[in-house]
């Protein structure tokens, strides 16, 4: 075959010196900061030191943090299996998607602190009440995404599909399901993020368990080193949470590389 | 035995009456994109259609495919509409594109078991016959390697396998060698026809390369404007010392969209061996 050649690819590996970088000079200008809060006229409390946020890490219960957890993926998968089912539905029928379109598009501008006054009101269960928010807030994003990604199929691959006369649910599963999931991950990563986020505030109000709950128990106490800690076991937390999708994204998606 | 030819053989192809009218989105006109068209292909005969851009070249071969109905007259595989018996013709007509239309998550190997796979055959023969068409193809050494890992000529070696591997009694071709460079094109037309004849099947090429309808088909159709038939050439009739008049007599064809008078003569010659072949099944 004097023609062909087959083309290789490499994966490139780097510190990310800039990032480790940047984290250490906004660490040394934090306890800097904190040393100097009480000539600066800033209260001690505002600015807690490194030891002060060791402190509070080391009393973080993790009870809460599983709670929170278990919340965000509980409603990330309802939220997940909603969207793409009706984002199927909308895309075999036209007319379901007349029908649905203009409501999921209200539904995403309603701002995230509605839908909590809306589930206070409706719903007296507090679980209930996270998992609505949550899914109201999560599902039309992975639905939108679900639905643009099958719209984006390449016509060529649909009629090289259709050509092959497959039945509707192989059409799905070998064509239609394979082309979305690099659409799919970007959607979790997506909404993994916005999950946390979303999450806390839900748990803010209401909840006497979780993540949102000792932040709301942080703020009472005037306690910056609780509410900081707090803050980077959620970061901590999405960090880990991208990471588990990156590493199944890298194993699904590997004849990409 | 993967390579048999089939038995029994492929029905024959009867066009009758053939139009296909679309309507603009924008501004609603009706485009007749195929009008009246009369053809009739025998079983395992190799047709080349040639054309000009926008001849309807591709509207036939979606109507073939059975992706479009036809608005007025009748396209029948054998007693059946590949439209309308849709599900019918599953595993038997398959298709080669201009581009190579890979699946990009699937390999070579399983990019050429999808049509196996969607007629339902069991996985251990699935796996047999798409790796040995891959190795008839002379990609036994590429069988688990992604699209993307392979070039262009590589890659439209896995389609034609991909095509082959239902051993289809219906062959569609569309344009798919014109994108490649000349020496791999030469070298692919080659084996797609070898194997067209192997298998048995009736082939249909759309091309807009005279050289190549010249070299591939037993007959050469000619569609003017609409699709109109403007000549049917029977390409044995024609020495091949005569081949550089008949592409000029098909150039000419198309540019005055009317048939060139040379073809004409032609018909007139002794019956061809190619289409005794294809009247015979031979």
């Amino acid at each position: 075959m004097p023609h062909d050649e087959i083309r290789e690819s490499a994966p490139v590996l780097t510190f990310p010196r800039q990032a480790f970088v940047s984290l250490l000079v906004f660490a040394i200008v934090w306890e800097t900061l904190s040393h100097l809060a009480p000539y600066l006229g800033i209260p001690p409390f505002a600015i807690p030191s490194f030891v002060r946020i060791a402190q509070s890490l080391a009393d973080i219960t993790p009870i809460d943090i599983a709670v929170t957890l278990a919340r965000v993926i509980a409603a990330l998968i309802a939220s997940f299996v909603l969207g793409v089912s009706l984002a199927m539905a909308m895309y075999r029928s036209d007319s379901l998607d007349k029908y649905l379109h203009p409501m999921i598009r209200i539904l995403m501008a309603v701002p995230v602190v509605s839908w909590i006054l809306f589930a206070v009101l409706w719903f007296p269960g507090v679980e209930f009440r996270i998992c609505f928010v949550l899914v109201v807030v999560c599902g039309p994003v992975f639905l939108v995404d679900t639905l643009d990604a099958m719209r984006g199929v390449p016509r060529e691959l649909r009629t090289m599909m259709q050509s092959f006369r497959p039945t509707t649910p192989q059409y799905f599963v070998k064509l239609m399901l394979p082309a979305i999931v690099p659409t799919i991950f970007t959607s979790w990563k997506v909404n993994i993020s916005l999950a946390i986020r979303v999450v806390t505030i839900a748990e803010l109000v209401g909840a006497v368990t979780g993540i949102g709950h000792q932040l709301s128990v942080a703020q009472e106490l005037f306690s910056v080193a609780d509410v900081f800690a707090w803050t980077l076991v959620l970061v901590t937390l999405l960090f880990l949470l991208e990471a588990v999708v990156a590493r199944v994204e890298t194993r699904m998606l590997r004849w990409r590389t | 035995m993967i390579l048999q030819a089939r038995k029994g053989g492929p029905p024959p192809i009867e066009v009758r009456g053939l139009r296909k009218v679309f309507r603009q989105a924008t501004s609603g006109q009706a485009v007749v994109a195929i009008d009246r068209l009369d053809l009739t292909i025998a079983p395992r005969e190799v047709v080349a259609i040639v054309g000009q851009t926008g001849c309807g070249k591709s509207t036939f071969f979606d109507l073939m495919i059975g992706l479009e109905a036809p608005s007025e007259g009748t396209l029948r595989i054998g007693d059946k509409s590949p439209h309308a018996n849709f599900d019918h013709f599953r595993g038997r007509i398959a298709t080669v594109f201009q581009q190579d239309r890979l699946l990009p998550w699937r390999s070579a190997l399983d990019n050429a078991k999808l049509p196996l796979e969607l007629i339902g055959l069991p996985e251990a023969e699935q796996r047999e016959r798409a790796l040995t068409w891959l190795k008839r193809l002379g990609l036994g050494q590429f069988t688990n390697a992604y699209p993307h890992e392979l070039s262009g000529g590589m890659r439209q070696r896995v389609a034609i396998a991909r095509a082959f591997s239902v051993q289809p009694d219906i062959l569609l071709a569309d344009e798919a060698f014109g994108h490649l460079d000349e020496v791999t094109a030469a070298e692919l037309r080659e084996t797609f026809l070898a194997l067209a004849r192997e298998c048995g099947s009736t082939a249909i090429l759309i091309t807009h390369q005279l050289e190549e309808a010249i070299g591939v088909g037993d007959r050469i159709v000619v569609f003017g404007k609409s699709a109109k038939l403007l000549a049917d050439i029977h390409v044995a009739r024609w020495p091949k010392s005569k081949h550089a008049l008949l592409r000029e007599a098909i150039q000419s064809t198309l540019q005055s969209n009317k048939p060139d008078p040379r073809l004409r003569r032609a018909k007139k010659t002794r019956a061809a061996p190619s289409a005794r072949r294809a009247a015979t099944g031979r």
